[in-house]
């Protein structure tokens, strides 16, 4: 645990040159260019960008729980539901304590509800909100920074980057809210999007800045290999460059989205609809589950749920960084090392 | 000539890695003789700059070093630089010996201004700022910089060329016995070599300074040094003066380097051009480490290691069929004769 | 001090406001229905409930302009025109609907207790950050090092108003250290001295706790950093040139690895301030979260907007301030004026 918690976070890493090598090659092997049938294409780009990927992460701990952890709440989200029993008021004893009865075995709360139960149902919702604002915030980030990158010193980059400027400069959480206090959204996906609005500008910048470091180099190589066109060298790279950023930047948006929309619900800004954890933290708390330790676990177990995800979610991004890192180290090191460096 | 100011013994430099520990520099003895030139020669990867680093007992973390450094100063005992303590060391170093390292394009701390790595560099030994500042201006003058501007820039504002420059005028503002230079020429174009090494001579001239260069660049050695010593596979092979090392040369390896270099006028990159591939700082070569790469080896050189014999004074090599090297690894080109040495 | 960069930032700093206050306009119009729509039925019900009579048309009109500044009989240009100059050039956010008092009134009273405790919660999260990041990249690999890891790991995923909650259980309610709500004891006279000091600061310790836990990630942005500088050239030649270690630990590794996070500590002003809305609920600290809360609750709308603007303007003007300092303290930025 020692050493692998270390790799990430030690970006200019030098320790894991040999581990470079090899990935650079597991990596450049399925990218070469020629002209390919498109189903070959397809199974290259599916090699480069999900499954080799997919086996590096496996070898790192953090992405391998990250990963199992989201898994399970998603298998939760959809067989679950189905699994468990809808709770519904009185079908329990109210206030049981947790750990005492198999049939609701986190307890009850007030009104008689299994908290085990009411934690399922909530999780379609929460994954729905998860998705929709990851979706908006990586999507819109992607859209921004691609568009402007290519565009660099163009009216329309200029006007995109001031865009992203002022909105990250906008605190998120008050403009989310006046948002949501004026259009009261209840769909779950919605919320999503509305809490995505925020949160794209860092990312946008990120990938600009990779379009714009990727253009320079397929530019050069260009121009090194005749005959092939920047375009090629630049929609080869491209996936593959920007597939990191995208990655981490996801779970971290979930993260985000988790920890808005569930803090949103407690306060009771957002409108009570379905189940949801958030909303659970509000019931639990305005009855008094802080003040009467017979009831703290009513606002413990929603907690716990909302901390394991994240877990899953930071591991996953955490492990990512690292395995991604080291993929990006070799990229550089050829184009980094024989640097020139000229007089005056 | 013969007054070492440096006495290297059993100098051991190891790493404890993933694979094994790497010991990339391996029992070197070596002499640097006071107010000399001595150049260090030898392909990529063989261990010069750590065994530069560990005269100033300055191998990076985690490396260890082992052995002796012994180093004399022209007044006072001898110190024994790899038992310093941690005061000691941060006096000894710059003020007894400076290096100019490898690569020292970023050398200069980016944010603060040039100025203040002088005048911190001279509060920290303790010397007058106001004396010791001129004498920036005059060693900075001497490398052909203008003071008043580059005192006052920020690193970022100045070239390549123009930081390294600054940087060996950094290292002699304490007046050092011994300045380390591990290819300080490398970023430089060739008008500027040539106005560095000058400069060097000079300098050595009027400040009585040792030097220890380090380069690829061959040709250019043969102008500056007095001696040279060739590194392979992280031992020292063979140290004789440039004289003898050109016309010679008494190891294989060395006689192949010479004739790697066609034209002594003009400098190669890298030492690349030896067929075989490189040693690798895990593994423990049995016998001579040369071995697999030389034409003479034998039964004998895969079993025992050569050991460092004298041929004449100043000349030691570590080869058992040192008299069939001249005939079996000729030097190419008779051109090297009228080169101008 | 470079002007180009001066007046970029600033130009910065001016549009952000400007598309603030846009979006604000924009979002009145957004409302369901009209302005003067979506705002009879709230004013009327106000109205009803402090028993004036019936309202026509145009006195609707006059009321919502007077308490939004938005003049729905004219044309929108107008309006937007006049919405602008309300704003900039009198000063005035309008009026709440709810407490019938203009909402700058309201906001600025509130205003220096959220700054009080955003401020605060920033430094010593970035201060423990650096703090810790540096150990931990000093130790590099050792015990301390992957254990603050995975606690940091660990506490990045706790939301910091579920940290808020746990405190507030622990440390007011199991063991009554600390307040619980309020920023300043009820039976504390105002004033000048020590015992009203003292408990504003009792008051404030959790909200700032909690708080300060989103500047804990920068922990591991600071370790990375310092780790990074550790194996700089101008460190190792800093070595050899026999300096002094605490000049190196500050002028060199410090100073350096702290630079970049100043960027994040930038963004970090928003986040705090955003985060304010809803700790000041949960610690019924009254900031102008608190006040933006109720003014959800009350379906006030000029209070709502006038929070978003002013909290924007803060956030504005902090991160204005950031980034003209920025320039002095890396001279690299004034020189090259590039934002990359
Ligand atoms: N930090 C380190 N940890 C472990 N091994 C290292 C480290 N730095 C260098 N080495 C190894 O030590 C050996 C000697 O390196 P050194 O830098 O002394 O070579 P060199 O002769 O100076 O080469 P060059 O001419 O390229 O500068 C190399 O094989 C290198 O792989
Ligand atoms: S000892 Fe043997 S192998 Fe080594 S250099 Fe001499 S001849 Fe070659
Ligand atoms: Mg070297």
């Amino acid at each position: 645990m020692d050493s692998s918690i270390h790799e990430s976070l030690l970006e200019v890493a030098m320790s894991s040159r040999d581990d470079a090598v090899d990935l650079e090659e597991l990596f450049e092997s399925s990218d070469e260019y020629d002209p390919v049938p498109r189903a070959e294409r397809l199974r290259r780009w599916l090699d480069l960008s999900v499954l080799a990927p997919a086996r590096v992460a496996i070898n790192d701990w953090r992405a391998l729980i990250g990963t199992i952890i989201l898994g399970c709440y998603l298998v939760v989200g959809t067989v679950g539901v189905v699994v468990v029993e809808r709770p519904y008021s009185d079908v329990a004893p109210r206030n049981a304590p947790p750990f005492q009865n198999l049939e609701y075995i986190l307890g009850t709360d007030t009104v008689g509800q299994p908290i085990g139960a009411l934690l399922v149902h909530a999780t379609p919702a929460m994954l729905k909100m998860i998705f929709a604002g990851a979706m908006v915030s990586v999507g819109l980030a992607a859209l921004v920074g691609l568009l402007s990158g290519f565009m660099r010193d163009t009216l329309v980059d200029t006007v995109l980057m001031s865009i992203t400027d002022v909105i990250i400069t906008i605190p998120g959480l008050p403009l989310v809210i006046v948002l949501l206090a004026i259009f009261e959204p209840e769909n779950p996906y919605m919320v999503g999007v509305l809490l995505g609005l925020d949160n794209w500008p860092g990312l946008a910048r990120t990938v600009r800045s990779q379009v714009l470091s990727i253009r320079e180099e397929a530019y050069v190589e260009a121009s090194k290999i005749m005959g092939l066109s920047t375009l090629t060298i630049l929609r080869r790279d491209l996936l593959g460059q920007l597939m990191p950023y995208i990655t981490i930047n996801s779970a971290l948006s979930s993260r985000r989205i988790i920890f808005e929309s569930v803090g949103l619900y407690f306060i009771g800004v957002l409108p009570f609809t379905t189940f949801n954890w958030g909303v659970m933290m509000n019931m639990a708390y305005q009855n008094h589950a802080l003040t009467r330790p017979d009831r703290l676990h009513y606002l413990l177990f929603p907690m716990a749920t909302i901390f394991l995800m994240s877990f899953g979610l930071v591991l996953f991004s955490q492990g990512m960084d690292s395995v991604f890192n080291v993929r990006l180290q070799a990229r550089h090191a050829s184009t980094t090392d024989g640097e020139v460096t000229s007089d005056e | 000539m013969s007054d070492p100011i440096f006495e290297v013994r059993n100098l051991d430099v190891s790493f404890a890695g993933s694979r094994g520990t790497s010991r990339v520099v391996r029992d070197v003895d070596l002499d640097v003789y006071r107010e000399e030139t001595l150049g260090i020669v030898g392909e990529s990867g063989s261990g010069k700059s750590m065994l530069a680093s560990a005269l100033l007992n300055a191998v990076v973390e985690p490396g260890t070093t082992t052995g002796s450094v012994t180093y004399r100063p022209p007044d006072g005992p001898a110190v024994s630089v790899l038992e310093l303590s941690e005061q000691e060391l941060r006096r000894f170093r710059w003020e007894e010996i400076a290096m100019v390292f490898q690569g020292a394009m970023s050398s200069f701390n980016p944010v603060m201004r040039i100025r203040r790595h002088f005048r911190e560099t001279l509060q920290d030994h303790n010397r007058n700022i106001e004396a010791g500042l001129e004498r920036a201006e005059s060693l900075l003058e001497s490398v052909y910089l203008d003071p008043d501007r580059v005192l006052d820039a920020y690193p970022h504002e100045l070239s390549g060329g123009m930081k390294q420059r600054a940087l060996i005028a950094l290292s002699l503002l304490l007046e050092p016995q011994v300045i380390v230079m591990d290819e300080p020429t490398a970023a430089l174009d060739l008008l500027m070599q040539r106005s560095i090494v000058s400069l060097l001579e000079e300098l050595q001239a009027t400040h009585d300074l040792t030097i220890v260069f380090i380069t690829h660049d061959l040709p250019l050695l043969t102008k500056l040094a007095d001696r040279l010593t060739v590194m392979y596979a992280f031992q020292l092979i063979e140290t004789a003066t440039v004289d003898t090392i050109l016309y010679d040369a008494a190891h294989p390896y060395t006689r192949a380097l010479l004739s790697a270099t066609p034209d002594l006028d003009v400098a190669v990159d890298e030492m690349h051009a030896i067929d075989g591939t490189k040693p690798d700082p895990v593994e423990a070569i049995a016998g001579c480490s040369y071995h697999p790469r030389c034409p003479l080896a034998d039964e004998q050189c895969v079993r025992t290691e050569p050991p460092s014999t004298n041929h004449s004074e100043h000349h030691t090599a570590s080869c058992f069929h040192h008299e069939r090297a001249p005939a079996a690894v000729p030097i190419r080109g008779d051109d090297l004769e009228e080169a101008d040495r | 001090m470079n002007w180009n960069y001066f007046i970029k930032r600033f130009g910065q700093a001016v549009l952000t406001l400007a598309a603030t206050i846009t979006l604000s306009f924009v979002l009145y119009h957004a409302m369901p229905g009209s302005p003067a729509e979506s705002l009879k039925n709230v004013i009327l019900s106000q109205q009803a409930a402090s028993g004036s009579g019936t309202v026509d048309l145009e006195r609707l009109n006059r009321m919502v302009s007077m308490y939004t500044n938005i003049q729905p009989d004219e044309p929108l240009h107008v309006q937007y025109y006049q919405y602008i100059h309300q704003i900039v050039i009198e000063g005035s956010l309008g009026t709440s609907i709810y407490e019938n008092k203009p909402v700058t009134e309201l906001i600025f009273e509130r205003v220096p207790w959220s700054m009080f405790i955003s401020v605060y919660a920033l430094t010593i999260g970035y201060s423990l950050s650096i703090l810790i990041g540096s150990v931990m990249a000093y130790t590099e690999k050792s015990r301390f090092d992957s254990v603050s890891s995975s606690i940091i790991i660990g506490l990045n995923s706790v939301p910091y108003y579920i940290v808020g909650l746990l405190l507030i259980y622990v440390l007011a309610i199991q063991n009554e250290f600390f307040p619980y709500g309020g920023r300043v004891g009820s039976n504390v006279a105002a004033g000048f001295n020590v015992t009203f000091m003292q408990s504003i600061i009792w008051h404030a310790v959790l909200p700032v706790v909690s708080m300060s836990m989103l500047g804990l990630g920068g922990a591991l942005t600071m370790r990375g950093n310092a780790v990074r500088v550790l194996g700089e050239d101008y460190l190792r030649v800093a070595t050899l040139r026999g300096l002094r270690r605490s000049r190196i630990a500050t002028q060199y590794v410090g100073r350096n690895a702290i630079l970049p996070m100043y960027t994040q500590f930038m963004i970090g002003i928003a986040g705090v301030f955003s985060s304010a809305v809803i700790v000041e609920q949960i610690f019924t600290y009254p900031g102008v979260g608190l006040l933006m809360y109720n003014a959800i609750q009350t379906q006030d709308y000029p209070l709502l907007m006038g929070s978003l603007i002013i909290f924007t303007t803060v956030t504005v003007i902090g991160i204005f301030i950031a980034d003209v300092t920025y320039g002095f303290v890396d001279p690299r930025i004034s020189a090259g004026g590039s934002d990359e």
